[in-house]
């Protein structure tokens, strides 16, 4: 039976969605033993444990310490080694947050072994777990099990479904004291800059997304242009709005928005794994002069063409 | 002031290999391979802290079909020199043995301030390299950087985050792993860059210079064993148009999305 360590991560106040979703995926492998979830803070709230309770865990153990305020490598990992020195799990799993897979390859490391990583699927075979990680745009899985008596891994994010009436009990609690020393804490937190979300693209049916290829600011009203005529939504990859060609809130993926519209439009997208997370899409057009960009593994029609000779004919044709 | 970079050579996407297939080395000829885009972010801040602060920068290469290439690009960027580590010995499938060459690489090289490597790992996806090397060499970190500043005490850099950016403070010793964003956005290689990048020399190491040997670094040493490997077979065929006039392609779409009852707009 497999004993199973959770790395709980919190944001914006409450349990990070894929981390729930990483509990949800535990609870329904028979041979998962017992789910444990590792909780850190400087405060830990009661509706987080219940929230863990209901979504499967079963032993909530946690360190409460102003270090442990916001997420930094070296306190975390501290902290992190302690709870599986005191819960002895077999496996210790995150969320493949950005949080999560700073800290899963640490962890290894300290006991001496690999990962791993963005795992979509976990099957127990015989006594060995097998992790399942997509590779090279999807169009491959890699089956990998781990040496060791412990294994790490880090989930993808987006992979995992969430069940939205979870009818789990209450988990036990218990809660211990990590002491820091200054070579903690040599990287200093300074500021969280949240991206403003202006515009909820949660539920749009059409999304018409634009990427680097668009090319700058004044070339984004081909996008605006589409999506109006479509009665859509625009989306845009974190490339776009790093150089603010347009508002951060429009940024779908791994760090932006999840949607999952009828019709996505991908224009000038390659198709990284952190954008693509974000889309649940019934039909994916991409548009991209790179025969070979990873967007038209995803796509299930797609032009390739330059955007902005494409998009205008698009648009023309589409107003009558 | 002395940086390291490690880069990484791939496979480039221009080349049409679906699959597993991507990853038989025996099909591809070196016109294909090119350094890992990510690898180029972070040449690109290390090159930035050289013009603005005078740093050395050190390129060095351990992964890939033909390193000596990857290498003469990242000189003709601006590198002051490089570094081949070619081995049959070495198993780079595995983050933590690698991490574990880059730790004897940077011990042989002698001092250093920065270590810069990319987000990712191409060749296997994996993103875990960075943090198991500056766990191994017990230093600093700021991974996913997205922008950098240098401050009294070191670096001011902001990094990926869920929702938004966050920014940290680190020492200025220690390792940063390089998004692709604008900050870290690669030049071009210069024509004097590449002329001395043609006259250079660039020294190759064994996994034996560094007092390594297979059964440390080799495919016998991995603890990430593969089970299986295998293409993925979709349910449903994409439909790429590739061939006509921009009009006719547009109406080949929008022909193709009526047969298949896809309604485009509300
Ligand atoms: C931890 C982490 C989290 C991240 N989270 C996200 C996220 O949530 N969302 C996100 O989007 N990114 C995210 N990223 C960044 C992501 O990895 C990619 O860097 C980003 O998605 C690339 O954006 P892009 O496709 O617009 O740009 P590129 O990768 O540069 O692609 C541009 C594409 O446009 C094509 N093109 C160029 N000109 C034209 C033209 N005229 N017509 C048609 N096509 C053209 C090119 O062929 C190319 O394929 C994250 C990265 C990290 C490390």
């Amino acid at each position: 039976m497999v004993k199973t360590l959770v790395f709980g991560q919190i944001r914006e106040d409450v349990i990070e969605e894929n981390t729930l979703g990483v509990l949800n995926k535990l609870t329904e492998i028979s041979g998962i033993s017992e789910i444990i979830v590792a909780l850190f803070g400087h405060q830990i709230k009661d509706e987080w444990i219940t929230e863990l309770g209901k979504h499967g865990a079963s032993r909530v153990v946690s360190v409460k310490a102003p270090e442990l305020e916001v997420y930094l490598s070296r306190p975390y990992v501290k902290a992190m080694l302690e709870v599986i020195e005191k819960t002895e799990p077999m496996l210790v799993i995150a969320a493949g947050t950005v949080y999560g897979e700073d800290l899963i390859p640490r962890l290894a490391v300290h006991h001496g072994v690999s990962c791993a990583q963005r795992i979509n699927d976990i099957s127990i075979v015989g006594d060995e777990l097998h992790f399942h990680t997509p590779v090279r745009d999807d169009q491959a899985m890699k089956v990998n099990r781990i040496e060791g008596a412990i294994k790490f891994a880090t989930s993808r994010a987006g992979a995992f479904f969430v069940n939205e009436n979870p009818d789990g009990g209450s988990p036990n609690v218990e809660s211990f004291d990590v002491t820091f020393s200054e070579e903690d804490m040599l990287v200093k937190h300074i500021e969280i800059k949240k991206a403003e979300r202006t515009v909820n693209l949660k539920d749009a049916k059409i999304i018409v997304a634009g990427g680097r290829g668009v090319g700058g600011k004044e070339q984004f009203q081909i996008i605006r242009e589409l999506a109006e005529i479509l009665g859509g939504e625009i989306g845009a990859t974190r490339a776009c709005t790093d150089v603010h060609w347009i508002e951060e809130t429009y940024e779908i993926g791994q760090t932006g928005q999840s949607v999952s519209p009828d019709i996505y439009i991908a224009a000038g997208i390659s198709g990284a794994p952190q954008h693509v997370s974000g889309i649940k899409a019934k039909t994916l057009i991409a548009i991209n002069t790179d025969e070979g960009a990873a967007i038209f593994n995803f796509a299930d029609y797609g032009i390739v063409g330059d955007l902005h000779v494409i998009l205008p004919i698009l648009k023309q044709k589409l107003q009558g | 002031m002395k940086i390291i970079v490690f880069i990484e050579q791939i496979v480039s996407t221009q080349v049409k290999l679906q699959g597993v297939d991507y990853f038989d080395s025996t099909r591809v000829s070196e016109d294909d391979l090119v350094i890992n885009p990510s690898s180029k972010n972070a040449l690109e801040g290390a090159l930035k802290l050289k013009d603005q602060l005078g740093a050395e920068v050190t390129a060095v290469c351990v992964r890939g079909l033909k390193p000596n290439k990857a290498l003469r690009e990242a000189i003709a960027m601006g590198c002051t020199d490089a570094i081949e580590i070619a081995d049959e010995n070495i198993y780079t499938d595995d983050p933590l043995l690698l991490a574990k060459v880059y730790v004897e690489a940077l011990g042989k090289i002698g001092e250093f301030d920065l270590v810069f490597l990319g987000v990712e790992e191409q060749s296997t996806g994996s993103y875990a390299i960075g943090a198991m090397l500056s766990e191994k060499l017990g230093l600093p970190s700021v991974l996913y950087a997205e922008e950098l500043e240098v401050i009294d005490s070191g670096y001011k850099v902001g990094h990926v985050l869920e929702g938004g950016r966050k920014i940290v403070a680190m020492p200025s010793k220690g390792v940063i792993s390089c998004s692709d964003s604008q900050y870290f956005t690669p030049r071009y290689t210069s024509m004097r860059g590449i002329l001395t990048a043609k006259r250079a020399e660039i020294p190759k190491w064994t996994a034996a210079d560094l007092g390594l040997s297979s059964s440390v670094v080799g495919k016998e040493a991995t603890s990430l064993i593969e089970v299986s490997f295998s293409n993925i077979v979709l349910e449903k065929e994409s439909y790429i148009i590739k061939e006509g006039e921009p009009e006719e392609k547009v109406e080949n779409l929008l022909a193709k999305l009526k047969e298949d009852e896809v309604k485009l707009g509300a």
